[in-house]
């Protein structure tokens, strides 16, 4: 069974006075365990989508099912529940909390479910060493680099252990050489440990690593294209 | 969980250090306004209580005009402060151990002949006192002295007078002499002068002797004192009595016999009340209560003031973090979640002032009862004491915590409530 499953998507909001048609009956079926980068221009729909494929927002029009749960159904403490335990994020501007250590940031996901102090920090702690940042857990974000913050970010998007890893535009402030060690590590995460990974992008290179790519234009899918080139 | 939204909550008011520092500041200023007026008010209670009750005894009431108390118009022409008793059956009273009071007017008065064989003569005041004032109820009169070669008045005697120093020498008679007074009608007895007050060591009058002075003698004055029954020998019963004090029985409560006392003395036709240590205390207490009312509601504009301060600080606070809240609603934190971190903070905030406002308040306390003490302008050289009160404390620390969770209330819930994708896009 696929994994996520859009269809006939459609979402408006109120930009003002003018309606904005962010998304225009998009259907698009991700199975689990693969590496998908979504790509498109500005205005294609790229980030709302990503809203809804991480049950952040609910679709104004369609069906949108995560693992089988479709969001209309849902209350906001199951899509709550659904947010904290399948899916994790990892974005373009790290969105670390400033005032905690690396090993808080990671924890708080973690926090969150209610899981006890002690096995949080020993969680923690193998996730920031799975990153490459063992050594780093006590630094605040401002004390690290570039790419240290998104590998903070991509161990806190781990901790609850979820299906999904949806990254929107990873790659997008850093530089190619940090960009593409994240990419590899983004790409480890499917191969090795089975997740299902899921790129909102405009890098060319996020293309390579993904088994599929699928272009948005005007809030729908123009094409797809089988991964590994650009 | 609430010990994790404890920690993330304080780590994001270390974080903006100065402006949580200015925000307590602000809650502080109410806090120690609050806490050092309302102790100031209770050691006053407290020093005003431990005078009386030193004073009065549970024991003891005292037997005053109907209308001197109570602040009514008084029911007499005159001055009418003054009563007629009858002492006698005031002591008969069941549960009365002593009865003892005090009673003066004016009387014809003639002392010895001088060298020239002049004598002088006048009206002047008599104070009769009941020889027990002395003997049962000093801490009343406080120490009377006379001066050597003279003694105060004791049980049994009847025609001897104490008089003061100055008329006394006006009068031109020593220990010894004897003086005529004077009553109604044809009455007059010849006192024999037993003793001279001893002039006042005016300038450390210690505890107590606020109340002696108003026993009349005193060695500039010019009052004839003499014994109680006296009086009632040259003038018989009369409206002259000022004051009486009355001492019960152990075993017997104080206000049942006070009660009966007051309702046999005034089926005689005195008309008079009772007044025991709990009605003073009371009256004190209402008295103090009131006060401290009104000053607690002048500092709690202050309180107020502290609590926009929060409030504000707290709605900035959301608003620079929108992305954070954003963020941590993506990994999957509740709007209870949001909430109660949102709530802790501005409550610890609070919570800070108060304690740092409570030791302040204190603080405040005991240096203005020191310098009230050090300037001995309160109750004639009493030191005030300093009441840090457990309670108040308790109150003032939960309070100041409700107090910045309430001003963070609608803070907190504005962020709660942001939408996650709003909240994530806020730049």
């Amino acid at each position: 069974m696929a994994l996520l499953e859009m269809q006939g998507i459609t979402k408006e909001y109120k930009l003002g006075k003018t309606i904005v048609r962010a998304l225009r009956g998009l259907d698009l079926t991700i199975a689990a365990g693969k590496v998908v980068a979504i790509m498109g221009p500005s205005g294609s729909g790229k980030s709302t989508l990503m809203h809804i494929l991480g049950a952040l927002d609910t679709p104004t029009g369609g069906t949108a099912k995560i693992d089988g749960s479709d969001l209309e159904s849902l209350k906001e403490r199951q899509l709550v529940a659904l947010r904290g335990q399948k899916i994790g994020f990892v974005f373009q501007t790290f969105n670390l909390i400033q005032t905690l250590s690396a090993q808080r940031n990671v924890e708080l996901p973690m926090i969150f479910q209610g899981i006890s102090a002690g096995e949080r920090h020993q969680r923690a702690s193998a996730l920031l060493e799975k990153v490459g940042l063992g050594d780093r857990v006590r630094h605040r974000p401002n004390e690290l680099s570039g790419g240290e913050r998104q590998r903070v970010a991509i161990a806190r998007a781990l901790a609850n252990d979820p299906e999904i890893i949806l990254a929107d535009e990873p790659t997008g402030n850093l530089d190619t050489e940090t960009g593409n060690a994240i990419l590899a590590l983004l790409k480890g995460l499917s191969v090795k440990d089975g997740k299902t990974l899921i790129l909102v992008t405009h890098d060319p290179e996020a293309a390579i690593i993904a088994d599929r790519v699928v272009r948005l234009r005007d809030g729908c899918v123009e094409s797809e294209s089988a991964g590994g080139e650009v | 969980m609430f010990f994790e939204f404890l920690r993330l909550a304080g780590q994001s008011i270390a974080h903006r250090r100065l402006r949580s520092w200015l925000t307590v500041i602000g809650v502080f200023i109410g806090i120690a306004a609050v806490v050092g007026l309302i102790s100031l008010g209770l050691g006053f209670e407290k020093t005003v209580n431990d005078q009386v009750s030193g004073i009065f005894g549970v024991d003891t009431f005292i037997v005053v005009n109907e209308g001197s108390f109570a602040g009514g118009p008084p029911q007499h022409g005159g001055s009418g402060d003054e009563y007629a008793l009858d002492l006698e059956l005031l002591n008969s009273i069941e549960g009365v151990k002593v009865a003892a009071a005090l009673r003066e007017r004016t009387g014809f008065v003639q002392g010895q002949p001088d060298a020239d064989g002049e004598q002088l003569q006048g009206f002047l005041p008599v104070l009769g006192l009941s020889p027990e004032l002395l003997t049962e109820f000093e801490s009343f009169t406080g120490e009377l002295k006379v001066m050597s070669g003279g003694r105060l008045f004791e049980p049994g005697d009847v025609e001897v007078a104490v008089l003061d120093l100055e008329i006394s020498q006006r009068l031109g008679v020593e220990v010894g002499d004897t003086i005529l007074v004077a009553g109604d009608g044809s009455n007059e007895l010849t006192l024999t002068i037993i003793g001279i007050m001893a002039p006042q060591d005016t300038e450390e009058d210690d505890s107590g002797g606020g109340f002696g002075a108003q026993f009349g003698s005193n060695s500039e004055g010019d009052t004839i004192s003499v014994p109680y029954g006296t009086m009632d020998l040259l003038w018989g019963q009369a409206d002259d009595v000022l004051v009486t004090l009355v001492r019960t029985e152990p075993g017997y409560d104080v206000d049942e016999v006070a009660d009966r006392a007051e309702e046999a003395l005034n089926e005689q036709g005195s008309e008079i009340m009772t007044i025991t240590y709990g009605d003073i205390s009371e009256q004190i207490g209402q008295f103090t209560n009131i006060a401290n009312a009104i000053l607690a509601g002048i500092a709690g504009i202050s309180l107020v003031v502290g609590a926009v301060g929060v409030m504000n600080t707290m709605f900035t606070s959301v608003l620079e973090r929108t992305k954070e809240i954003g963020v941590m609603k993506a990994v999957g934190a509740k709007n209870s979640h949001v909430l109660s971190i949102f709530l802790i903070e501005s409550g610890l905030m609070g919570l800070v002032g108060g304690i740092v406002g409570s030791a302040a308040g204190i603080g405040l306390a005991v240096v203005f009862t020191k310098i009230i003490n050090s300037g001995g302008v309160f109750m004639g050289g009493v030191n005030m004491a300093i009441v840090i009160s457990p309670w108040l404390l308790a109150y003032t620390l939960l309070g100041s915590f409700a107090l910045g969770a309430l001003a963070g209330f609608f803070p907190a819930l504005r962020a709660s409530k942001l939408p996650v994708v709003d909240a994530l896009r806020y730049e």
